[in-house]
C-alpha cells in the first residue's frame, strides 16, 4: 500500500455517515482493551483469596486405588487437598442425557478411574499458586494403569475395554438417518462416486486459558462465580443445580473473555470443584489454568471422519447421497455426543438439489481430553459436500464448474428445502459461485498451474460454496428433544435520556457493545455514545442463551433492536401526548422529537423519558411510569447465511510446504450491522480454518499421552501464515428475521478448512494422489508424493 | 526476599521480592498492573509482552528479581496521559486491530519496539517481526494495518512504510 492509499483508507474510516445498520462504527469495547484497563478473570483481586491447582493423571486409562496428600498437606501454605470423595460429597454428578442413547454420569472429580492424560484427580488449595503447584507435586496418588482406547477402529471393536464402564459400549452413539427413496437412487445410478474426508483432533486455544475466581458470601449465602463465559445464564442454572443451591443464590459474572471459540461454554470440573469449595473454606478461590492444562486438558474438537457416496447420472446430475460419519468423542460427554457430528450429517446436501439422502453417525468414547464444539462444530461438512463435487466431476471428466452448474440451488429454486428438511431462503449460492467465477481468471489461472507443472511447481485452486447454519431457534432444539433458541434484552431509557441495555449473550470479542449499541441508536434515533451496553452478568443480564453458534446478530442484536423498537413505541407514545400530536406523525432523531415534516425538533428526547420517571401525571391514561423493557425473540427454527470462498495454493513438492497465494471471499450475511466487524470475523475464521487445513493437530502417542502441550508442538497461524483476504459483500437480507439479519461467524471457518483442503487436492491432481485427511501439513504432503515418487527424492 | 529497584513507566518502583516470583505475576499481581497479560507461560504467545530498556522481551519468561535498574514499560504505560491513546492504540482502534483485545497489550508493545528500531517497516518486516504473537481472533491483517497506520503517524504522516519490494 502507498502512502496515498494509506492516507484515504484511514479518512475513509473517519467519515462515518450514520451510526445504525450497515455503519462500521469503530469499537467501544477498544479503549479500555487498548489502554490496559480491560478487566479479564485473572486482573481481578479479592483479598483472602486462595489459589487452586489441580493434580492430573499421567495415564491415558487407569484405576485409582489410593490418593495420599499427606506431604502435600505439610507443606507451609497449603490449606487442604481435595479428592473426588470430597467432591462427591459437595457436588451433584453431570448427567448428560441424549435421545437414543445411554445417558453419560460425569463425576466432579473421578473416584474410580481416571480416563485420559490430563484428567484431574485431586485439588490443592493454597495461599498462592506457587506453592499450590508446588504441593500439586507432592501429591501421591497410587494408580493401576489399564489398556487405554485411542482409535475409533478400537473403540468400536467387539469386547474392547470399557472407557466409561456404566456404559454397554464405547460406541456410544449410532443413529441413521433417511430421507426419500435413497435406495432407488443408488439403484438407478449410472455411477457410484466416493470419497473420505477426516479431520484432525483440534483444541480451541483463546489466547486467555479457562479460569474462574469464586466468592461465596457466607452472609447473604450467595456465591459469585467471576469466570469468563459464554453462556452465563444456563452456566447458572447447571452450577446451581450442581451445588445444590437455588438459582437466585448463585450469580455468574463473566468480566472480558479473552476469546472462547466454543470452549468457554459447559461447566468444567475444575470449575464446578473451585466453587463447591469456596464455599466449603469460606475464603475467595482463583484457579487460572495454564497453557499446559489449556491444551491437554480442556475441550478438544473436530477428531471426525465423512465416507460420502454420491448416485450420479452420467452427466453428473446427483440423485441421492450416502455418508457414514464417525466422531471420537474422547471421555467424557460436557455436550451431547452426537451435536457436532449430527450437524455435519444434516448440512451435507449443502447447496446442492437432491432429495434422496441417508446419513449415519456413529460416535465413540476413548481414552483422550473431551472432544466439544469448537468454532464451526460441522468444520468438515463444506469440505465433505464440495470435495464429493470435485470428485464427481473428476471421476466422470465434467467441468468442475459444470458439475456445480446442474446441482446448485439458484436464487430461482428457493424458498427450496433440503433433502433434510431444512428451508433455504434469500440465499445466493450459485449467485456467489458465479460472481466469484466473473471475478477470478481460471482459465488464466489453468494456464499458469500447467506452465508451473513443467517446472516441478504444484499450484491448486479450490473454490467452495459455504452455507453456514447460524442462528437456531426454540423449534429447532424442540426436535432435538429441548432446549430453547430464545433470546432475551432489558432495555432502560434513564431518565436523563441516556440508555442501559442488556442482553442475554456474553461477548468473546465479538463487539457486541458496539452493534447492540448501534441498533439501540438507530432504533431510538439516538447515538452510539448514548448506549451503555452491559453484558454477561446474570445479576444485571436478562435470562438468554448466550453466545453460541453465530447467533450474535440474528438473535442477540436482534432482540436489542426490538426491545429498543418498544422503548421507542413508548418514548413517542408519551412525546405525542405531551405536544398534541399523532404518534405517526413523530420521529425522533440526533435525540430530539419531530413532528414529521418539521425543520426543528419540539421537544428533546430527555424531557419525554424525564417525564416516564419524575411527572407520571403527564403520561397519557393507561400509560405505566418508568422507562424499564424487557423483551424475548424466539428467532425462525433455523437461518442459514451463505459465502463463497476461494484459495489458491502453491505446493514445494520438496519440503511439503503449502502457501497461500491468494484468498477471496464473497459473503451473503443479509443484513450487516457493521461491515467492518464482519470482515474482522472472516478473517478471523479463515485463520482457524487455514489453521486446521495445514497446521494444527492434537497429537496421542501410543501409550495415550499427550504430545502437544505447548505452543512449539501445537502449532496455531501465526502472523506470517495467514495471508491478506479480499472480501466483498452481498447482502440479501432474510425475509422472516428481524431487519433482515442472518448473522455470520463460523462459514468462514468451514470455507477456510474447504478451499484449503480443495485447493491442496487441485494442485495433487494429475499425480494421482489423494489428499483424505486434514491437516496438509509438510510430513503429509512429503508422504503422498514419496508414494509416487520412488527412490529418487532426496 | 530480594529488593529490587526500577523504574516502571516514569515512576520509580522499590520492593521486596521472593527469586522465584516471575517478572509477568510481581507486575500484575503485585503491583497490580494488569494490563500485561499471561496467555502461555512458556514464552511462545506474546500477549506479556514488555518493554525492558526498550526492548521487547516476554515477561512470562523473567524473574522479577532481574528487573533491578532496568527501565520498564507496559501497555499502561503507552498512552501519553493514561486517558488518550497513543499513535499506535489509535491506529489498532481505527483499524479494528483487536477483537477479544486480550493479546493486544503484547502486539502494542511489540509494535513500539519495532517502529522505534524500524520507523518505516515493510509489510513482510510487520509480518516477521510480529510472527512472534499470537491472535486467535482476527487474521492478524487488520493488525498489519494497524502498525503501518501508525508508522505513517508516528512519521508526521509524510513517511509511509516502504512496499515490499523496496526492501533493498
Amino acid at each position: 500500500m502507498t502512502s496515498s492509499t494509506l492516507a484515504r483508507t484511514s479518512e475513509a474510516a473517519t467519515e462515518q455517515s450514520g451510526q445504525g445498520f450497515g455503519a462500521s462504527v469503530r469499537r467501544t469495547e477498544d479503549y479500555r482493551l487498548l489502554l490496559g484497563t480491560g478487566t479479564f478473570t485473572d486482573d481481578l483481586q479479592l483479598p483472602r483469596t486462595l489459589h487452586a491447582a489441580f493434580v492430573r493423571s499421567p495415564h491415558a486409562h487407569a484405576r485409582i486405588i489410593a490418593v495420599n496428600a499427606e506431604r502435600s498437606l505439610a507443606l507451609p501454605g497449603v490449606v487442604a487437598v481435595f479428592t473426588g470423595e470430597d467432591l462427591a460429597e459437595l457436588t451433584a454428578p453431570g448427567v448428560m442425557v441424549q435421545t437414543g442413547a445411554e445417558s453419560m454420569v460425569m463425576e466432579t472429580l473421578p473416584t474410580r478411574k481416571v480416563r485420559f492424560n490430563g484428567d484431574p484427580v485431586a485439588c490443592v488449595v493454597a495461599v498462592d499458586r506457587y506453592v499450590a503447584e508446588d504441593a500439586v507435586e507432592l501429591v501421591e496418588v497410587e494408580y493401576e494403569p489399564l489398556d487405554p482406547i485411542l482409535t475409533m477402529e478400537s473403540a468400536a471393536a467387539p469386547g474392547a475395554p470399557l472407557v466409561d464402564e456404566d456404559l454397554a459400549s464405547n460406541l456410544h452413539t449410532q443413529q441413521t438417518q433417511t430421507f426419500g427413496d435413497v435406495t432407488s437412487a443408488f439403484a438407478g445410478a449410472y455411477r457410484i462416486v466416493e470419497a473420505r474426508f477426516s479431520t484432525q483432533r483440534m483444541t480451541h486455544v483463546p489466547i486467555e486459558p479457562r479460569g474462574v475466581l469464586a466468592v461465596w458470601d457466607a452472609g447473604r449465602r450467595e456465591l459469585t462465580f467471576h469466570s469468563g463465559q459464554q453462556t452465563a445464564h444456563l452456566l447458572r442454572t447447571n452450577l446451581a443445580r450442581r451445588l445444590r443451591l437455588e438459582e437466585n443464590q448463585v450469580r455468574v459474572v463473566s468480566p472480558d473473555v479473552g476469546g472462547a471459540f466454543g470452549q468457554k461454554i459447559p461447566l468444567f470440573r475444575e470449575e464446578l470443584t473451585v466453587a463447591a469449595l469456596a464455599i466449603k473454606l469460606r475464603r475467595p478461590i482463583k484457579w487460572i489454568e495454564d497453557r499446559l492444562e489449556n491444551l491437554t486438558a480442556a475441550n478438544h474438537a473436530r477428531d471426525d471422519s465423512a465416507w460420502v457416496r454420491a448416485a450420479v447420472d452420467k452427466d453428473g446430475r446427483i440423485l441421492g447421497m450416502k455418508a457414514e460419519l464417525w466422531a471420537d468423542y474422547g471421555a467424557y460427554a460436557f455436550f451431547t455426543p452426537k451435536y457436532p457430528i449430527d450437524s455435519i450429517g444434516w448440512l451435507l446436501p449443502g447447496p446442492y438439489k437432491f432429495r434422496d439422502y441417508e446419513y449415519s453417525i456413529n460416535v465413540v468414547i476413548t481414552n483422550k481430553c473431551p472432544a466439544g464444539t469448537l468454532r464451526a462444530p460441522m468444520a468438515l461438512v463444506t469440505w465433505a459436500t464440495e470435495g464429493i463435487i470435485e470428485r464427481i466431476a473428476r471421476e466422470l471428466k465434467l467441468d468442475p464448474v459444470e458439475v456445480r452448474r446442474r446441482n446448485m440451488i439458484t436464487a430461482q429454486d428457493q424458498p427450496y428445502v433440503s433433502a433434510t428438511g431444512y428451508t433455504y431462503e434469500a440465499l445466493t449460492m450459485w449467485e456467489g459461485y458465479e460472481q466469484m467465477l466473473g471475478e477470478f481468471d481460471l482459465t488464466g489461472f489453468r494456464a499458469r498451474q500447467r506452465a508451473a507443472r513443467a517446472d516441478d511447481r504444484y499450484l491448486g485452486v479450490g473454490i467452495a460454496s459455504v452455507l453456514e447454519p447460524t442462528t437456531y431457534g426454540s423449534a429447532w432444539y424442540k426436535k432435538g428433544g429441548r432446549g430453547s433458541g430464545h433470546e432475551a434484552a432489558t432495555i432502560k431509557v434513564e431518565p436523563s435520556g441516556a440508555v442501559n441495555i442488556s442482553v442475554g449473550i456474553v461477548p468473546t470479542g465479538q463487539g457486541y457493545e458496539t452493534t447492540i449499541a448501534q441498533v439501540v441508536a438507530e432504533a431510538l434515533g439516538s447515538r452510539v455514545e448514548n448506549v451503555n451496553v452491559r453484558l454477561g452478568d446474570t445479576s444485571l443480564s436478562p435470562y438468554g442463551m448466550g453466545t453460541r453458534g453465530s447467533r450474535g446478530a440474528a438473535a442477540g442484536n436482534a432482540v436489542a433492536y426490538l426491545a429498543a423498537m418498544e422503548a421507542r413505541g413508548k418514548l413517542l407514545r408519551i412525546a405525542a401526548h405531551l405536544i398534541g400530536e399523532q404518534v405517526d406523525n413523530l420521529e425522533i432523531r440526533d435525540d430530539q422529537i419531530y413532528v414529521l415534516g418539521e425543520p426543528e425538533p419540539r421537544l428533546p428526547l430527555s424531557q419525554v423519558s424525564w417525564t416516564a420517571y419524575m411527572d407520571p401525571f403527564k403520561l397519557p391514561p393507561g400509560e405505566q411510569p418508568g422507562l424499564e423493557i424487557h423483551r424475548t425473540y424466539d428467532p425462525p427454527p433455523m437461518t442459514f447465511s451463505n459465502a463463497t470462498h476461494l484459495c489458491v495454493v502453491e505446493i514445494e513438492r520438496r519440503t511439503g510446504r503449502v502457501t497461500i497465494q491468494d484468498y477471496r471471499v464473497i459473503e451473503d450475511a443479509g443484513t450487516l450491522i457493521n461491515p467492518a466487524i464482519v470482515d474482522g470475523q472472516i478473517r478471523g475464521g479463515v485463520a482457524m480454518g487455514i489453521g486446521q487445513a495445514l497446521l494444527e493437530e492434537v497429537v496421542y502417542d501410543e501409550s495415550g499421552n499427550n504430545q502437544t502441550a505447548t505452543f512449539l508442538d501445537y502449532l496455531i497461524p501465526t502472523m506470517d501464515a495467514v495471508p491478506p483476504i479480499r472480501i466483498s459483500h452481498v447482502q440479501t437480507p432474510n425475509p422472516h428475521t428481524v431487519r433482515g439479519l442472518k448473522g455470520m461467524a463460523e462459514g468462514p471457518v468451514q470455507g477456510g478448512l474447504a478451499a484449503v483442503m480443495l485447493a491442496v487436492q487441485d494442485a495433487l491432481d494429475g499425480q494421482g494422489l489423494t489428499i483424505e485427511r486434514s491437516p496438509a501439513s509438510p510430513s503429509r504432503i512429503r508422504a503422498l508424493f514419496r508414494t509416487v515418487e520412488g527412490d529418487v527424492d532426496e | 526476599m530480594r529488593r529490587v529497584r526500577f523504574e516502571l513507566n516514569g515512576q520509580t518502583v522499590e520492593h521486596e521480592v521472593v527469586p522465584r516470583l516471575l517478572l509477568s505475576d510481581f507486575l500484575r499481581d503485585v503491583l497490580g498492573f494488569t494490563g500485561t497479560h499471561v496467555g502461555c507461560e512458556q514464552g511462545a504467545c506474546g500477549a506479556c509482552t514488555i518493554l525492558l530498556n526498550g526492548e521487547a522481551v516476554r515477561s512470562c519468561l523473567m524473574f522479577a528479581v532481574q528487573v533491578d535498574g532496568a527501565t520498564i514499560r507496559t501497555i499502561e504505560g503507552v498512552s501519553p496521559d493514561g486517558t488518550s491513546l497513543h499513535p499506535i492504540q489509535q491506529a489498532f482502534h481505527e483499524n479494528y486491530g483487536l477483537q477479544c483485545g486480550f493479546c493486544t497489550p503484547g502486539f502494542v508493545m511489540s509494535t513500539c519496539a519495532l517502529l522505534a528500531e524500524n520507523p518505516a517497516p515493510t509489510e513482510s518486516e510487520i509480518r516477521s517481526h510480529l510472527s512472534g504473537n499470537l491472535c486467535r481472533c482476527a487474521g492478524y491483517e487488520s493488525i498489519v494495518q494497524s502498525v503501518r497506520q501508525a508508522a505513517w503517524e508516528l512519521a508526521g504522516g509524510n513517511c509511509a512504510g516502504k512496499a515490499d519490494g523496496d526492501d533493498e
